[in-house]
């Protein structure tokens, strides 16, 4: 099986009516905005009913609960790790005490059955707020705990943006052609695949050829050359993002293999100095010992690990292959 | 809103057909990549109408990204439809039922005649149910890892509060559904479950129990429409694809509010509007096929559509066994249509209904009229 995360850190600016809310609740507080003689919450940028602005486009915060009625609820018997506890809770549609519509939030009841639809609840507030929705939760009236932040005023600058990291695991066993690619670099070889239909060597395969739109087998694998030309290249340098782990300029470049019609793309390249690397340099890879190559991160997406099989790619000192002939390949 | 409200709805003035239809078995994990599962499709498409790549004039696909984690996977799908020369191409970060919707109105345009749909998901290789949670409001709910099973659940709790449902209506559902699967070649869950044998099992999400919720499916499925005379050429003769042009005679799709507090959850208005501007009740149902991803769903479609009753009315409802059956999700919508349009092509209807959802509770509905000639 091959695992993979992928994150996107989300940092996203309030406004002036979730920031509100956001900045309420942080200090222990509940608001909803009035609209179109309803109390709303969450609070509105927008009249919900007639699609209006807000009048004189600013909103008429009122403050509600912290007690509140549960409407319609489900008990979260398997609660997922993006969930706000770790045990089984209800999340439900409550309406706070002075608002006309619900706010979907988890009550924390620990069992189903101190759960009924009509029941009264209770705001909490986190210790160590974080400018979130996350911040509150609820709980069955009476069973508020006693360590529950009290509302405090405004002393600090009001929540103006709020973070949500999106995180999500992706598990899935190495489709079959990836698995005779990642045993072909176990064995120091470049496995690619020949398409009969249109001719094409395209490397690593793909289990299908593009072009035609025929499926490709086993049958249809080959070695490629592990030696090529420069077909295309880019020197990046690092912007220091969330996850960045780069921190030096290096060079992203596309190698077209002898007889592949398809350039190897993202290839590493640490050790030809810049200035001397081009388009059309003749170059061969240079393979780690057997046994020291891994293909654990191997997975079925795009890009190569080619640094981890591949120690570099050394210029042949070969004549440069002719850049024009290359245009086609940069990808 | 009701049918006899003062309204007049918008009427393509150009016909459409379905010409031809195709779609992968639901598997829980299909074992190679999306664009094979795409390519099978179109293969199938074009070997059965006999219509070569270039003829298709437009193509279109609904795909998400989020589901398999690869971000950019719809760029590399068009793989699927042949990478060169380059195709007309649009795509829908949405189930491809409304894919369907943009390439209708496409031709509506008169300048092209011929367009290919696609739907294609793997949700195998991630969690489902955090992916989802993502689609929900990014400050007030996603934050909560709100995801649409739980947000189901609160639907189905509201039906139990309003006494518009029982738990046992909600278990009279799948079992309908997982009994027509068994006829169902693509179906992934199929079987013959009583409803107390369903009641007894324990709630996932109470009041759903496992069974109310879909299957984690894999899967693509793909159409072929074509205007007017064009349809009849394409269709006239054919012996491996539909006899007949299955014309599209409406498509309406309408949105609810994003948070679930300010619906009633018992009601789907925007099915019911997009039930009127599709033409729903201008004639009989002989089938509809729901996107019934939750059993509670059913029940809210099925007023909202007009066929409330099970008893009284003889409308074929999920004949495929829907989605409880099979989601391959981002062409679970699209299923819909082409299960409604196989019926009408093979002649065993005449007028049908398909319907496909986006968002949790049913928030966003696509109502599509299909129908044959006589």
């Amino acid at each position: 099986m091959t695992h993979a995360r992928l994150e996107f850190p989300y940092t996203r600016t309030t406004g002036p009516v979730i920031g509100a809310l956001l900045t309420a609740i942080r200090d222990g507080r509940i608001v909803g905005s009035r609209i179109g003689g309803r109390v709303l919450c969450p609070p509105m940028e927008y009249d919900p009913v007639t699609a209006d602005a807000l009048v004189g486009g600013e909103p008429e915060l009122v403050e509600i609960g912290p007690g509140g009625t549960v409407g319609p609820w489900t008990w979260v018997a398997h609660p997922t790790p993006k969930h706000p506890f770790d045990h089984p809770f209800a999340f439900a549609l409550i309406t706070l005490d002075g608002a006309d519509t619900a706010l979907v939030h988890a009550v924390d009841a620990g069992s189903i059955d101190a759960m009924t639809t009509g029941m009264r609840v209770q705001a909490q507030f986190a210790a160590e707020p974080r400018g979130a929705i996350t911040d509150l939760w609820f709980v069955p009236e009476g069973h508020e705990s006693p360590s529950g932040r009290e509302p405090h005023g405004g002393d600090t600058p009001p929540v103006t943006s709020t973070e949500h990291l999106i995180s999500l695991e992706i598990t899935e066993p190495l489709l079959a052609h990836r698995v005779r690619f990642a045993q072909g670099l176990l064995d120091g070889k470049i496995i690619g695949q020949r398409s009969s239909a249109s001719g094409m060597v395209f490397v690593p395969g793909r289990g299908y050829d593009n072009l035609e739109r025929v499926l490709l087998t086993e049958a249809d694998d080959v070695v490629c050359s592990d030696r090529g030309s420069v077909s295309a290249f880019t020197v990046i340098t690092p912007v220091q993002y969330y996850g960045q782990q780069e921190t030096e300029p290096y060079i992203r470049a596309s190698i077209l293999l002898d007889g592949a019609d398809q350039a190897l793309i993202g290839v590493d390249i640490r050790d030809i100095p810049v200035a001397e690397f081009r388009v059309g340099m003749r170059v061969q890879a240079v393979w780690r010992p057997e046994g020291e190559r891994d293909v654990s991160e191997l997975d079925n997406r795009w890009g190569g690990i080619w640094e981890h099989v591949i120690e570099r790619w050394q210029p042949t000192g070969e004549p440069d292959a002719d850049p024009r002939a290359l245009e086609k390949y940069s990808f | 809103m009701n049918a006899s409200t003062a309204h007049k709805r918008y009427v393509p003035a150009r016909d459409v057909a379905i010409v031809a239809t195709a779609q992968t078995p639901c598997s829980r994990s299909y074992a190679d990549t999306e664009p094979s599962m795409i390519m099978r499709c179109v293969n199938s498409l074009l070997d059965d109408t006999g219509l070569q790549r270039s003829d298709l004039e437009f193509t279109i696909a609904g795909s998400c990204d989020y589901l398999s984690g690869m971000p950019f996977a719809f760029v590399s799908n068009i793989d699927g439809v042949g990478a060169w020369p380059p195709v007309y191409e649009s795509h829908v970060e949405m189930d491809a039922a409304w894919a369907l919707h943009e390439a209708w109105l496409r031709l509506q345009l008169g300048d092209i005649d011929v367009a290919i749909v696609i739907g294609s998901g793997k949700s195998s290789p991630g969690r489902p149910r955090e992916v989802y949670a993502l689609q929900t409001d990014p400050y007030t709910m996603a934050p909560l890892g709100l995801d649409t099973i739980s947000l189901a659940g609160i639907q189905g709790r509201a039906l139990l509060d309003a006494h518009v449902a029982t738990e046992a209506d909600f278990a009279e559902v799948v079992s309908r559904s997982r009994r027509s699967a068994l006829a169902n070649p693509n179906a992934q869950v199929a079987r013959d479950d009583t409803i107390d044998a369903l009641l007894a099992e324990p709630y996932f999400s109470a009041p759903l129990r496992r069974h109310d919720l879909p299957p984690i499916s894999d899967g693509a499925a793909a159409v072929i429409i074509a205007a007017g005379d064009r349809a009849r050429a394409i269709t006239d003769g054919s012996t491996v694809g539909f006899s007949r042009p299955v014309w599209i005679r409406g498509m309406d799709h309408r949105i609810e509010s994003h948070h679930p507090g300010l619906r009633d959850l018992t009601q789907s208005p925007s099915t019911e509007r997009a039930a009127i501007e599709a033409g729903v009740h201008e004639g009989g149902i002989d089938v509809a096929e729901l996107m019934v991803n939750y059993s509670p769903e059913e029940i809210v479609l099925r007023r909202a559509l007009g066929f409330p009753s099970l008893a009284t009315d003889d409308t074929d409802i999920n004949p495929s066994g829907g989605p409880l059956a099979g989601h391959p999700v981002m062409a679970t919508g699209l299923v819909r249509v082409i299960e409604v349009a196989n019926r009408i092509g093979a002649g065993t209807a005449h007028r049908g209904v398909a319907h496909a959802s986006s968002g949790p509770c049913l928030q966003q509905n696509l109502v599509c009229v299909l129908e044959g000639d006589r």
